[in-house]
């Protein structure tokens, strides 16, 4: 029999230990950190009056790919269900389960519905910068209200959950996906130009709009360069006096910047109506937020258009992030306070600490030393004759 | 990853250094003496700018170092940003430096048989594998890569491969190594890029050192 003390000059665990490339193991502090990190997120999204659901892990492949879901179908697992010889999809982004739910079982629901969730989602491979290939994805969904009210609520919940989850020097920006479009519409842009405009909008590289003439260069070198804190930015683009549906979402995305203003004046603001990579399904104000130090962003939202069952569509806003991301944003956790309680202590002594709500570690035999074997059970604290002192 | 106070830049070595460098000046940004000392065994050197480093590092790494945001700015051809692709990248500066083209090259004996546009199948030796797949997988050709680090041009003469993509600014060193260049793939040129969580978080700051390089670089 191995006992515990042999562990520690064990054989190295070889390729036994070995993951997949993008998936770990989740060890001592971090696996508890994480799950209070998403209760932390999940309590707030519940004060807001938003009602978690949870989905499966898996469903009919061609269900998560329908809709926005379409973007995923790269990156999702399947599995064949031997069942029913359909083919099944692991998902690989949650919002498109909560999409259907809202659609389906929960069409008759009065609206705005407001749902909540959480869970862990897979990929078929990660990003460059982030490999990760699972993680887990918690947010909201609103579903069934076009108001600016909307976006507006789910960018405050958004920030108060993250401020609450322990998040510090939030920024956040604000994008309007669809702009783009709507100007090269109005310029009678064709497909291979639009294609350049995009191409440099993404890049931010204004020398690679000289390709265009006129109003043409001028309108999306101003919307190119009317990026960055919001006040600035945004008299920039309202100069461009944008006319039709560009004119409203610019005149939406300048109400949206006030309100912020005057709801969430410490949060710093950035402007990118330019931006549109990674927004593609957005169709209206979208929003990324991000920390000091942190590579990427920590999560993303913004209005989308929900596909209803009778292929109607439904207005909906939302946000998500990602729990790997936060993490990161995070200070790095201490590992808990633990009590070493020798073999002798009482049950009922035992219990009154924990209802004090201390952590114990009951000795399981005699030991002679006891506050070397909290040290090695990395306790912080052992029970010495009715004292709990520091080992 | 830890936040850094400071910004940092990431040049690239070698050839184009040379070339970018007046460019560096002329943005504001003078590097300390060790800089320029080839003895000196550091890697990251202090500007005049106090909240400004620049680091040294191989062509292909600015694109990483930038992607992961270890560095905030970087200037690299878009040869580099076309292989890796990374997609938390801007290059909102042409610096109009390094130029040269990324070509398809034979040798001078069978040039003359080529016309790309017929083949369904292409073997090549190059740097750039993603690049080169990508080119030719968008004109309906396989193209099977294999992957060297440099002297690509040896490999048709010592039967390698008989076809190479690599770069090509004069075509001196093609030619007195008997190849013909039959293809461009793409025009080259050095770009300032901008770590996009950098830009986000910091705006005023990475649109000043924007600003200042698109004004180094000579008008047209």
């Amino acid at each position: 029999m191995t006992t515990g003390m042999d562990k520690q000059s064990g054989a190295p665990p070889g390729d036994k230990a070995l993951l997949p490339s993008g998936l770990r193991d989740q060890l001592a502090p971090f696996a508890e950190f994480e799950a209070e990190t998403v209760s932390k997120l999940m309590a707030a999204f519940a004060r807001f009056g938003y009602d978690r659901v949870t989905p499966p892990l898996m469903e009919f492949e061609e269900t998560l790919l329908s809709g926005t879901g379409k973007q995923n179908s790269p990156k999702m697992f399947r599995v064949m269900d031997p069942d029913t010889q359909r083919v099944l999809g692991l998902r690989s982004d949650m919002t498109v389960q909560i999409a259907r739910m809202a659609a389906t079982r929960m069409q008759d629901i009065a609206r705005p519905l407001r749902l909540s969730y959480a869970g862990n989602v897979v990929r078929v491979r990660g990003s460059q910068v982030r490999p990760t290939r699972q993680f887990i994805q918690a947010g909201v969904e609103i579903i069934g209200c076009d108001s600016l009210a909307a976006e507006l609520e789910v960018i405050c919940l958004a920030v108060e959950a993250l401020v609450d989850a322990g998040v510090v020097d939030l920024t956040l920006d604000l994008t309007v996906a669809p702009l783009a479009g709507m100007v090269a519409d109005s310029l009678g842009l064709d497909a291979a130009q639009r294609e350049i405009a995009k191409k440099a909008l993404d890049a931010k590289d204004v020398g690679a709009l000289d390709v265009f003439g006129g109003t043409a260069k001028e309108i999306l070198t101003a919307i190119l360069l009317a990026t960055g804190i919001a006040g600035a930015a945004m008299e920039k683009l309202e100069m461009l006096s944008l006319s039709g549906a560009a004119g409203q979402l610019v005149a939406r995305l300048g109400m949206m910047v006030d309100a912020l203003s005057t709801c969430l004046p410490k949060v710093k603001v950035t402007i990118d109506p330019g931006e549109s990579h990674g927004f593609e399904y957005k169709s209206g104000i979208g929003f990324a937020v991000f920390a000091p130090g942190v590579r990427g962003e920590l999560g993303r939202g913004g209005r989308y258009m929900a596909r209803g069952n009778d292929g109607g569509e439904e207005p909906a806003a939302g946000f998500s992030i990602y729990l790997d991301s936060i993490i990161r944003a995070l200070p790095i956790p201490s590992m808990p306070m633990k009590i070493f309680l020798p073999f002798d202590v009482s049950h009922q002594m035992s219990e009154k600490l924990r209802k004090k709500g201390y952590r114990t570690v009951q000795a399981l035999t005699e030991v002679v030393d006891c506050r070397h074997e909290a040290q090695r059970l990395h306790c912080s604290h052992w029970f010495n004759s009715d004292k709990v002192e520091p080992v | 990853m830890k936040p850094t106070e400071k910004l940092i830049l990431a040049l690239p070595k070698g050839r184009i250094l040379d070339e970018v460098l007046p460019l560096v000046n002329k943005a504001g940004i003078e590097p300390e003496a060790d800089f320029f000392d080839p003895k000196s065994r550091k890697l990251q050197f202090a500007t005049n700018i106090g909240g400004l480093d620049i680091i040294r590092v191989r062509a292909f790494d600015v694109a990483t170092f930038v992607a992961f945001g270890a560095a905030h700015l970087g200037v690299v051809g878009n040869d580099v940003l076309m292989e890796y692709n990374y997609s938390d990248i801007y290059s909102p500066v042409d610096l109009q430096v390094g130029k040269c083209r990324l070509s398809l090259a034979v040798p001078k004996e069978i040039a003359g048989e080529q016309d790309p546009s017929s083949w369904s199948h292409v073997r090549v030796a190059t740097k750039y594998p993603n690049l080169t797949r990508k080119y030719y997988a968008e004109r309906g050709v396989q193209a099977e890569v294999i992957k060297l680090n440099g002297a690509m041009e040896l490999a048709p003469s010592l039967g390698l491969c008989r076809r190479i993509v690599d770069l090509v600014s004069t075509g001196s060193t093609l030619k007195a190594n008997g190849l013909k260049e039959v293809e461009i793939l793409t025009e080259i040129s050095s770009k300032l890029i901008v770590n996009r969580p950098a830009f986000k978080t910091q705006p005023e700051e990475i649109s000043g050192w924007i600003d200042r390089f698109k004004h180094a670089v000579p008008s047209q």
